[in-house]
């Protein structure tokens, strides 16, 4: 069982999960090395449980005991006690591989080291770690708090033990868990990425406007969001260095060959929904 | 959510400036000179599409000659259709409007060639449907694995052929795409326009291009997946579940698979791969063991 957790990075990512864990009644250690991010990031939790209890979803009694679960911290020792630390800092493979070699030689080794990663190797991660049998993948995907899946990545020498553990965890918080293997996009990202870079190569060799390779995906192909309303949606910038990072840690296959238009839109900043204008314009934030 | 572009609003044609080329890019200039001063005219033809009785002629593929016959028989056409080659099961759940023909029927106000495996029965319907209708009769002939204008060039009268992705199990939407040639003129596209109406279907105008839109990118997905499973990243049922719950997906690769059929799957991807020359629509080679062998993995296997 897992009752204290760590979060290490109060982004969007960390956040969201904390906020999963604190409704679970799960005792959350928020660490950031940035003070106000922590302090945006609680605030931005204390929001969200408003929105809930608004909606009738959370008694409002609730609202200060589900807070209380969640200690924020800038000093990576009081993770100590946790039996599991779930990492989501920036994604930066260098940044990774450090904090897993610092957290493996600070913690016991019966403690969970687990990795948010959407798009690096469980394996390269723990690749500086004198323990990588307890370092797993626990890839959630955003929105967090409405997407039901959670991908575990198995690294080349995470044991069963620990596989088994954060299944568990993960399913108390109300996910659905899907073993993976540590390979290039694990399974979403890598299926995910046909659909976006056929339709930028449909566009690019002008079959169709963009608009309507969204008609057609949505009202023939039955998907909620056209594959630029969702390059908008998840970022130019943040779609191209997925489809950049399936190349590299495929060496260079084909299939995941990133098409230039996305580069050309984020070298003009035409990031999406963030920067108001991407493939759409969009109302300010 | 404002969008930027208000042109195309759902399926109004493209202006062209060029009546007879209204297929192409609107930045190329086409001189490509056009054959005949002919076109479709439907209105002359003994059937109109309007018609409470008009008859549709199917020819094709099953399943999806008969799937396309019961979307034109719930919109009040009666239909007659001919398999390339039957289905070994009775057709027993064919609606009553719905009847096999022996011959091509003259009299059809439409008729359809809905062939995407057998290039060569493709050829040779065409050919037949072009001797023995009308020239004034239209012909919508599926062009996902071979394109509109190279089927065009099979047939004589090449003015009054219409490629569209006809896809099995994708035949009730309430979109399709339709691909023009260059030989298409414009009043052609109209009379086009009007039957899909009459189908309850918009049209979205896209290039004459091999796999189309939505046949080319669920195919890619559907060969992807296929990689995923031969290198046992996860189990068939696994990847469903995890396209449908985290990637947002109507059906699971797995599940579409199932639905449009592995042959039509395997022949799309083989048509993309030797239209585009390219490494990456290279096929997953159990998708071909599994078009050769009409299998499938079981549900429960892992």
């Amino acid at each position: 069982m897992i009752n204290h957790l760590g979060i290490v990075g109060a982004g969007t990512m960390g956040t969201a999960i904390a906020h999963l864990a604190a409704l679970k009644k799960i005792s959350v250690q928020l660490y950031d090395v940035n003070e106000t991010i922590l302090r945006r990031s609680l605030e931005r939790i204390k929001a969200d449980l408003r929105k809930l209890v608004n909606l009738g979803k959370l008694p409002p009694e609730e609202l200060a005991i589900t807070i209380e679960y969640i200690r924020t911290r800038t000093s990576l020792p009081d993770l100590g006690h946790c039996d599991c630390i779930l990492e989501a800092v920036v994604e930066d493979i260098r940044v990774k591989k450090d904090l897993f070699k610092h957290l493996d030689s600070n913690t016991k080794s019966s403690v969970i080291l687990a990795s948010t990663t959407s798009t690096l190797s469980i394996t390269s991660i723990a690749s500086l770690t004198r323990n990588p049998e307890r370092i797993v993948g626990a890839h959630f995907f955003s929105p967090v708090e409405t997407t039901e899946l959670v991908e575990i990545v198995k690294g080349q020498k995470t044991n069963v033990e620990t596989v088994e553990r954060i299944k568990e965890f993960v399913i108390s918080l109300g996910k659905t868990c899907i073993l993976a293997k540590d390979t290039p996009g694990f399974i979403v990202n890598r299926i995910s990425n046909p659909l976006l870079s056929e339709a930028l190569r449909l566009l690019g060799e002008n079959v169709a406007e963009f608009e309507q390779i969204d008609r057609i995906v949505k009202a023939i192909g039955g998907f909620p969001t056209g594959p630029f309303e969702m390059i908008d949606q998840i970022g130019v910038d943040t779609v191209l260095s997925q489809m950049q990072s399936l190349y590299n840690q495929s060496f260079g296959d084909t299939r995941f060959r990133p098409y230039p238009i996305l580069q050309r839109m984020m070298e003009s900043g035409l990031l999406g929904r963030k920067s108001e204008k991407g493939f759409y314009a969009y109302e300010k934030l | 959510m404002k969008k930027t572009s208000k042109k195309n609003s759902k399926g109004s044609i493209k202006p062209a400036k060029d009546s007879r080329n209204n297929a192409q890019n609107p930045k190329e200039v086409q001189q490509e000179p056009v054959q005949q001063e002919q076109s479709v005219d439907i209105e002359k033809s003994e059937n109109t599409i309007e018609h409470n009785t008009a008859t549709i002629f199917l020819t094709g593929e099953s399943p999806l000659v008969e799937q396309y016959a019961e979307v034109c028989a719930s919109h009040h056409y009666s239909v007659k259709l001919q398999w390339n080659i039957p289905p070994q099961k009775e057709n027993k759940f064919l609606s009553p409007q719905i009847s096999i023909a022996d011959n091509i029927l003259s009299s059809a106000c439409v008729a359809l060639e809905l062939t995407n495996i057998d290039r060569d029965t493709k050829r040779n319907n065409l050919q037949k449907l072009d001797s023995i209708l009308p020239d004034t009769t239209l012909i919508l002939s599926s062009s996902i694995t071979v394109s509109a204008t190279e089927q065009a060039s099979w047939i004589s009268r090449k003015h009054r052929l219409i490629g569209f992705a006809a896809l099995p199990s994708f035949v009730e939407k309430s979109l399709v795409e339709v691909a023009p040639t260059i030989y298409s003129p414009k009043e052609t596209m109209e009379i086009v326009s009007r039957f899909f109406t009459t189908l309850g279907k918009n049209i979205e105008i896209v290039q004459d291009r091999v796999g189309l839109v939505l046949p080319r990118i669920i195919c890619q997905i559907i060969n992807e997946a296929a990689f995923a499973i031969t290198e046992d990243i996860a189990s068939p049922q696994d990847i469903d579940i995890a396209m449908k719950l985290g990637g947002r997906f109507p059906l699971g690769p797995i599940e579409w698979i199932e639905k449009i059929g592995v042959k039509q799957v395997y022949a799309i991807l083989d048509a993309l791969y030797r239209d585009l020359q390219e490494e990456r629509y290279r096929i997953a080679p159990i998708l071909k063991q599994m078009a050769l062998t009409g299998s499938w993995w079981t549900k429960d296997e892992t």
